[in-house]
C-alpha cells in the first residue's frame, strides 16, 4: 500500500503543473565529426539567447531548455535523432539541422509526427517547397543565397561575367545553388564554361582544377557545404593557377574562420555569397556582437546570429501559444502561433507566408523577407567583410581581383 | 598542350606517392602471404605523427621522417611478434580477417582519442607552389615526391645489394627453399611487417602536407592501395611502383579528359580489367 503511494506521488511529481517544467526544444546538430564547429557554434548560440530569455523570468514563467542531438552530419542519422527528440525527449518544437541533407530528413519526420520545426540555417529549397505545413524557415533558402551576387555582377559597371566555371559539391545543397547561380548566368547570356560536381571531402581538386584552368574562365564559382572542401578548392585553385576576375565562393566553409587560417594569403580577395545581410553597424547587431564576443571570445556570423535568433523566434511563439500541457495539443498550438509571427530579430525582419522563389518553387511558410537577407562578402586580410548590396558594404569591393 | 603537361606532372607526382604506400602492402604480401588490411591505418597514423610532430614539438613534417620511420618501423614488428605471428599458420582467410579487426581497432581507437575533426598541416614556405614553364608544382607535394623517390630507390637497392634485402626476397620466391638455404623465415617476417608498416607510416608523414588528416583517411587509401598491387602483381616491388604512378596518371587524365565524378571509377574499372584478362598484374609477375 504504501509503494502504490509512492507511486502516486511519482507519476503526480512527473506530471507537475505545466508552470514549474521547462519547455523542451529539440536541435539536431553535428556535435562530432567533421561538420562538429558548426554544431558547436550553434550551441553556443541557442545557450547565450536561452540564458537571456531564462535570466528575464522565461516564457509566460517556464524556463527554455535546448536538447543538443548528435548526428554527425549524417542525414540516417538525423532522421533518428529527430524521432526520438520527438518521441522520447519530449520536445515540444524543434529547430537546428545543420546542413540541407539532414534537415530534408529531419522535416520529413517533424511533419509526419507533427512538430514545428523552424529550420535557422539549412538552406535547399526543398526544405520549405515540400508544402510541409509543420515547417518553417527563418533563413533564405539556397536560390535566393546568390541574389547578393546576382545583383553585384548586374549593378556594378563591367561586372557582368564574360563566362563563368561552376563546381559544386553533389549534395542538396550544392545543387541547388549551383543551378540557382547558373539559371540567373545563363538567363544574362554568360557561357557556363565548366560545369562539375565533386563528392564531398575530395582529397585532391588539383586534376578538376587543371580542367578548369583550361576553360580560363572570367569568374570562378565555387560551393561547397563542408569547410575542408572550401579550403582545398582555393587552395588548389590557386595552387594550378587559374586567374579568374572573381574567385566567389557560395557556402558555410566559405565564411568561417578557418578560412583565412588555413589558407593565409590565398584567402586574400575571394568573395563569399552568403545568407545573412547583417549590417555590423546597426546598433542591434553591435550590440549581439558583443555580448557573443565578451561571453565566447570570438565574432560571430551568420550561423550563431541565426541560431541565437531561431531561440527569439520561438520564445515569441510560446509566449503567444497557449499550452495546455497536453504535447500533441500543445505542439499545434506553437505551431499556430509561429504563423502569426510577425516580429524583428538580430537576423532581420520576420514573417512566414508562402510564395514562389526564384527558380518558381512554391514556398511555405518561409519567411517572406528572406530576399533582402542576402549578401556578397570579401576576405580582407582576414577579415570577412560585407561588399554589395551597397545600403549594407562595410568596406568598398575589390574587383577584380588582381591576387 | 599545358593542360596535358599538367596532368602529367600531377598524375606523377601523386603516383609516387602511391607507389610507396602500395610497395609497403606488396612486400608483406609477398613474404608473408598477409594481405594487410591495416596498412591504410599505419598511412593514417604517420599523417598523425606528422601532424603531431609540427604542432607539439615544432617538427618540420619533412623531417620527422627520420624520427617516424624507425617508430613506425618497431611498431610493426611488435605487431607481428605479438598479434600476427600466431595467427598466420591459420592460413590466409585468418589473417585477413584479423588485418581487417586490427584496422578497425586502430581506426575507431584514434577516433576514439583524436575526434572526427580534419585537421590540416600548414607550412608557410609551401602555400604558394613552384611554376617551371607555367606548370604548377605545389612544394609539399614535390619535396613528399622527392623523398618518395629517395626512400624507394634505397629500398630497391637494399632487397638487390644487402644480405638481408636477397634473404627477404628468397623468402618472397619460396618459403620452405629459403629455410633451407639457412634463413630465419620468422625473423625476415618480422623485419619485413616492419618495414612495410614504416613504408606506410613514412608515406602518410609524407602525404599530410599536403592533404588533410582525419582517423578514417586509412579507408580511402588501402582501396587505392589494392588497385595499385593488382594492378602490379601482388608481391612485386617494381610491379607496385609501375602501378602507383599509373594509378596517379588515370585519376589526373580521368578527372581533366573524363569528368571529375569519374575519377575514382575509372581507377576501379582499370583494377577489373587488370582482374578479369592480367591476373597476376600488368606485367605478369606478381603471384595470382
Amino acid at each position: 500500500m504504501r509503494k502504490l503511494a509512492l507511486l502516486a506521488a511519482l507519476v503526480a511529481a512527473t506530471s507537475m503543473p505545466a508552470a514549474a517544467q521547462t519547455i523542451r526544444i529539440g536541435a539536431p546538430q553535428p556535435m562530432t565529426g567533421a561538420d562538429a564547429p558548426f554544431g558547436d557554434k550553434f550551441k553556443k548560440a541557442y545557450s547565450l539567447a536561452v540564458e537571456e530569455i531564462n535570466a528575464a523570468g522565461g516564457v509566460n514563467g517556464r524556463k527554455l531548455e535546448v536538447i543538443l542531438e548528435d548526428h554527425q552530419a549524417k542525414n540516417a542519422l538525423a532522421a533518428t535523432v529527430a524521432e526520438k527528440l520527438i518521441t522520447q525527449g519530449q520536445v515540444l518544437v524543434m529547430t537546428g539541422g545543420r546542413a540541407s541533407g539532414q534537415a530534408v530528413e529531419i522535416a520529413s519526420v517533424c511533419q509526419r509526427l507533427k512538430t514545428p520545426y523552424l529550420v535557422d540555417h539549412p538552406s535547399a529549397d526543398l526544405i520549405t517547397s515540400k508544402g510541409f505545413e509543420w515547417v518553417f524557415r527563418n533563413n533564405p533558402t539556397g536560390s535566393i543565397y546568390p541574389q547578393a551576387f546576382n545583383r553585384f555582377i548586374t549593378e556594378v559597371e563591367g561586372a557582368m561575367p564574360k563566362s563563368a566555371a561552376v563546381i559544386y559539391d553533389n549534395t542538396v545543397f550544392g545543387k541547388t545553388i549551383a543551378n540557382s547561380a547558373m539559371t540567373f548566368l545563363r538567363s544574362k547570356g554568360v557561357p557556363i564554361v565548366a560545369d562539375e560536381a565533386y563528392p564531398v571531402n575530395t582529397l585532391d581538386f588539383k586534376p578538376l582544377m587543371t580542367k578548369v584552368k583550361a576553360a580560363s574562365p572570367d569568374y570562378f564559382l565555387m560551393v561547397a557545404v563542408s569547410t575542408t572542401d572550401a579550403i582545398l578548392l582555393t587552395r588548389h585553385a590557386k595552387e594550378i593557377g587559374i586567374r579568374p576576375r572573381a574567385f566567389v565562393g557560395f557556402g558555410g566553409g566559405f565564411g568561417v574562420a578557418d578560412f583565412p587560417k588555413q589558407l593565409g594569403p590565398l584567402a586574400q580577395n575571394v568573395f563569399s555569397s552568403a545568407a545573412w545581410s547583417g549590417n555590423p553597424n546597426d546598433p542591434v547587431v553591435k550590440a549581439f556582437y558583443e555580448k557573443f564576443q565578451k561571453k565566447y571570445g570570438f565574432l560571430p556570423k551568420e550561423h550563431e546570429v541565426e541560431g541565437y535568433s531561431a531561440i527569439y523566434i520561438i520564445a515569441d511563439a510560446l509566449k503567444r501559444a497557449k499550452l495546455t500541457g497536453n504535447l500533441e495539443q500543445d505542439r499545434d498550438a506553437v505551431r499556430q502561433a509561429l504563423l502569426a509571427t510577425d516580429m524583428t530579430t538580430v537576423f532581420g525582419k520576420v514573417k512566414f507566408g508562402s510564395y514562389k522563389g526564384p527558380l518558381g518553387d512554391a514556398y511555405t511558410n518561409q519567411n517572406v523577407h528572406s530576399p533582402q537577407h542576402s549578401v556578397l562578402a570579401q576576405w580582407k586580410d582576414g577579415k570577412l567583410l560585407n561588399v554589395w548590396p551597397k545600403n549594407n558594404a562595410e568596406t568598398a569591393y575589390v574587383f577584380p581581383d588582381v591576387m | 598542350m599545358e593542360t596535358a603537361v599538367q596532368s602529367l606532372v600531377s598524375g606523377v607526382l601523386t603516383g609516387a606517392l602511391y607507389a610507396m604506400i602500395g610497395v609497403g602492402l606488396t612486400v608483406v604480401f609477398g613474404v608473408m602471404r598477409i594481405i594487410n588490411l591495416a596498412h591504410g591505418e599505419m598511412v593514417m597514423l604517420g599523417m598523425f605523427g606528422a601532424y603531431f610532430g609540427l604542432e607539439l614539438l615544432g617538427l618540420d613534417p619533412f623531417v620527422s621522417v627520420v624520427v617516424w620511420a624507425p617508430v613506425m618501423f618497431a611498431a610493426g614488428a611488435l605487431i607481428h611478434r605479438l598479434l600476427l605471428r600466431r595467427i598466420i599458420p591459420g592460413g590466409e582467410l585468418n589473417t585477413l580477417l584479423y588485418t581487417a579487426g586490427l584496422s578497425l581497432l586502430v581506426a575507431n581507437l584514434a577516433l576514439f582519442v583524436w575526434t572526427g575533426d580534419y585537421r590540416t598541416i600548414n607550412l608557410p614556405y609551401a602555400a604558394l607552389p613552384l611554376r617551371p614553364f607555367g606548370i604548377a608544382v605545389p612544394i609539399p607535394l614535390a619535396i613528399a615526391f622527392g623523398i618518395a623517390v629517395l626512400v624507394t630507390g634505397a629500398l630497391w637497392l637494399f632487397l638487390g645489394r644487402t644480405d638481408l634485402g636477397r634473404a627477404v626476397r628468397a623468402t618472397s620466391q619460396n618459403a620452405e627453399a629459403a629455410v633451407l638455404m639457412g634463413i630465419d623465415v620468422e625473423r625476415v617476417a618480422t623485419f619485413t611487417f616492419g618495414l612495410g608498416t614504416a613504408l606506410a607510416g613514412v608515406a602518410g608523414v609524407l602525404l599530410a602536407p599536403s592533404l588533410y588528416l582525419y582517423p578514417t583517411v586509412g579507408e580511402i587509401l588501402v582501396v587505392k592501395c589494392f588497385v595499385i598491387v593488382v594492378l602490379g602483381g601482388l608481391g612485386s616491388v617494381p610491379g607496385a611502383i609501375a602501378g602507383g604512378i599509373l594509378l596517379g596518371l588515370v585519376e589526373s587524365f580521368g578527372a581533366v579528359y573524363v569528368s571529375m565524378a569519374w575519377k575514382d571509377g575509372i581507377g576501379f574499372l582499370l583494377f577489373l580489367l587488370v582482374l578479369l584478362y592480367r591476373p597476376s598484374g600488368l606485367f605478369g609477375v606478381g603471384k595470382a
